[in-house]
């Protein structure tokens, strides 16, 4: 099992204040599984990926990525896990602006401390190739268009070669056409490479291109789904 | 230092923009610097030159050379002491130089030394003051500015001593005015003596080459210099503090330490709030950096090393133009001079305070919250 998510709550706040973002929530994603989680906003989704992510430390209950218990591990060994273990797809602007297609993906062999290799930029190629990006390594983010920059982010998620892919609203930025032909990327590599995948959106209709979905209402699990086409 | 060059090339026109801040500062800190040498050569280049270690003046709170004043048997107390190599008197005083025909020349700083003796200064033209008792060595300033040649005759103002020129020394100067040295007996003459010199038939009284302003030592490093101080009346200073003695020199020296310490505080704190500006204008990229696994320490590592490549380019072109320009000051005879040591020491003493200035954005590094990437503040 990639990662297994049981009985988290996360509570944010104090005194009145205080909410509950997730409320018992418990599921689980195997590898090479896409999982959408939907929801309307505020319902939930994003602290369910900071949690599966290890940006947020739940109030409670436990979330495993590949065998290795989070709640355990103070900041340091969690951002070791997030870029050993990790790969996240953001929205489309988070690219680093100074770094080339090709640099994106090299920055991980960076922040692991090592030089990149002639293995790591044939990797990186193969990756930018595998998302029909390797044309455009050398372009700058501001020379991509919103569709080619989450292209760029899947290639750069999977560099590490992650047991885990978090993918945050990948569409939200995109024209349907567009953001119907990332989730499907989305859903190829994630087989391809076997990775379990979870990937919040608001839009129903990339529903069909995750082998599951979840729908999650003020913090809580309302619906579990396969997809039709899975 | 991946990020930190990337980051470099992408945002060429803010760098070169805080560059140019920072070279700017090195430029007039480097100036500052030759100018502070410059000033302190133009002071103090004749007590400088002196072959001393320590200059004993008549006891005083405030020690200098125009109240000095020493008699023989201090300074003949002094030679005999233990562990003095050597002790000769030195006279000093400010006289205002005219030529024959009384047009001014300068004002000049006559020092009596004995003839012979190891406060001589070497002559780069002309001879020594074994020659004529009326003989005078004069600094090359002098000679330069205002031609004055061996075999010339220099009337000293309101004494009307006159001084043939005799030889001429390296630039040396006290208190911002040209040294002249003449045998230690003439000096008497001229400051305690009658205007003139002697009325005719008439010879001036033994005592009156009793005195002179202060005494040159060579000292051995163990001598007991307060014990010897308490029995001739005298204060000793090592030749560092007796420059202090100069006038004006302490004041000139805390000015420009004062203006160079200035302008690293501003370097810094320019830096400081490039540094930070710069630092939250990336808090999105930073925060995406650290979500997807990026260290403190990585960050912190790049944003130093930025930080230090920007200085060193920087203010390696500031100090270059710099000393480029400052040669040019030194050739043109102002007070101007380059000086390795303090040209490496100001420059350093810079990328430090740019540094230290560019630190203040560690602590809004390690405080972005790597949540931020997902486009949430809480």
């Amino acid at each position: 099992m990639g990662l297994q998510v049981k009985d988290v709550v996360l509570e944010l706040g104090d005194g009145d204040a205080q909410i509950t973002a997730l409320d018992h929530v418990s599921f689980g994603v195997g590898a090479g599984e896409l999982l959408a989680v939907l929801g309307p906003s505020g319902a939930g989704k994003s602290s369910l990926l900071a949690v599966c992510g290890g940006l947020r430390h739940p109030t409670s209950g436990t979330v495993v990525i590949g065998g290795k218990p989070l709640m355990a591990m103070n900041d340091s060994q969690l951002t070791r896990l997030r870029l050993q273990s990790i790969g996240f797809v953001f929205q489309q602007s988070n690219l680093i602006s100074s770094l080339t297609s090709l640099d994106q993906l090299l920055l991980m062999v960076h922040l692991a401390g090592r030089r990149p290799r002639k293995a790591d930029r044939d990797h990186a190629m193969a990756l930018l190739n595998s998302v029909d990006m390797g044309h455009r390594a050398n372009r700058l983010p501001d020379q991509l268009s919103g569709g080619e920059r989450q292209r760029i982010g899947i290639a750069r998620a999977l560099m590490t070669k992650p047991s885990l892919l978090l993918v945050d609203e990948p569409t939200s930025m995109l024209d349907q056409v567009r953001g119907h032909q990332i989730v499907a990327l989305l859903n190829e590599q994630c087989h391809q490479h076997q990775v379990a995948a979870v990937m919040v959106t608001h839009d129903v209709s990339m529903l069909d291109a995750a082998d599951r979905s979840l729908h999650i209402v003020d913090g809580r699990i309302q619906e579990v789904a396969v997809s039709a086409t899975n | 230092m991946f990020l930190a060059w990337r980051d470099l090339l992408f945002a060429k026109g803010r760098f070169l923009l805080m560059s140019m801040i920072i070279a700017l500062v090195a430029f007039l800190m480097t100036l500052l610097s030759g100018l502070a040498s410059g000033l302190i050569k133009n002071n103090i280049s004749g007590l400088m030159a002196l072959d001393v270690t320590n200059l004993a003046f008549e006891y005083n709170d405030r020690p200098n050379y125009r109240n000095s004043m020493v008699e023989r048997e201090m300074w003949e107390g002094w030679r005999n002491a233990e562990g003095v190599v050597a002790a000769e008197p030195l006279g000093h005083t400010m006289f205002t130089a005219r030529t024959p025909e009384d047009l001014p020349l300068d004002d000049v700083v006559l020092w009596g030394v004995e003839p012979g003796g190891f406060l001589e200064p070497d002559v780069l033209l002309g001879e020594s003051l074994k020659g004529p008792d009326d003989g005078v060595i004069i600094s090359a300033l002098l000679a330069n500015k205002h031609g004055v040649k061996l075999g010339d005759v220099i009337v000293l103002d309101r004494v009307l001593t006159k001084l043939t020129v005799i030889g001429i020394t390296s630039e040396q100067n006290i208190g911002h005015v040209p040294v002249i040295y003449t045998p230690i007996r003439k000096w008497q003459e001229a400051t305690y003596g009658p205007p003139g010199g002697p009325p005719p038939g008439e010879v001036l009284p033994d005592i009156l080459f009793d005195y002179a302003s202060v005494i040159a030592l060579q000292l051995a490093p163990d001598t007991d210099i307060e014990t010897v101080d308490i029995a001739w009346g005298t204060v000793t200073m090592d030749k560092q503090s007796a420059y202090e003695a100069s006038s004006g020199y302490k004041e000139e020296v805390q000015t420009v330490k004062m203006i160079q310490g200035f302008m690293v505080v501003i370097s810094a704190l320019v830096i400081g709030a490039f540094f930070t500006i710069w630092t939250i204008q990336r808090t999105q990229e930073i925060g995406l950096v650290k979500a997807l696994g990026g260290s403190n320490a990585y960050l912190l590592r790049d944003t130093m090393g930025q930080a230090l490549i920007l200085m060193i380019l920087a203010v390696g072109v500031g100090t270059f133009l710099a000393v480029w320009l400052g040669l040019s000051f030194e050739q043109s005879g102002k007070p101007f001079m380059l000086v390795k040591d303090n040209i490496a020491g100001s420059s350093g003493l810079l990328i430090v305070a740019g540094l230290i200035g560019s630190m203040v954005s560690v602590r809004l590094i390690t405080r972005i919250d790597p949540i931020i990437a997902l486009g949430r503040t809480r």
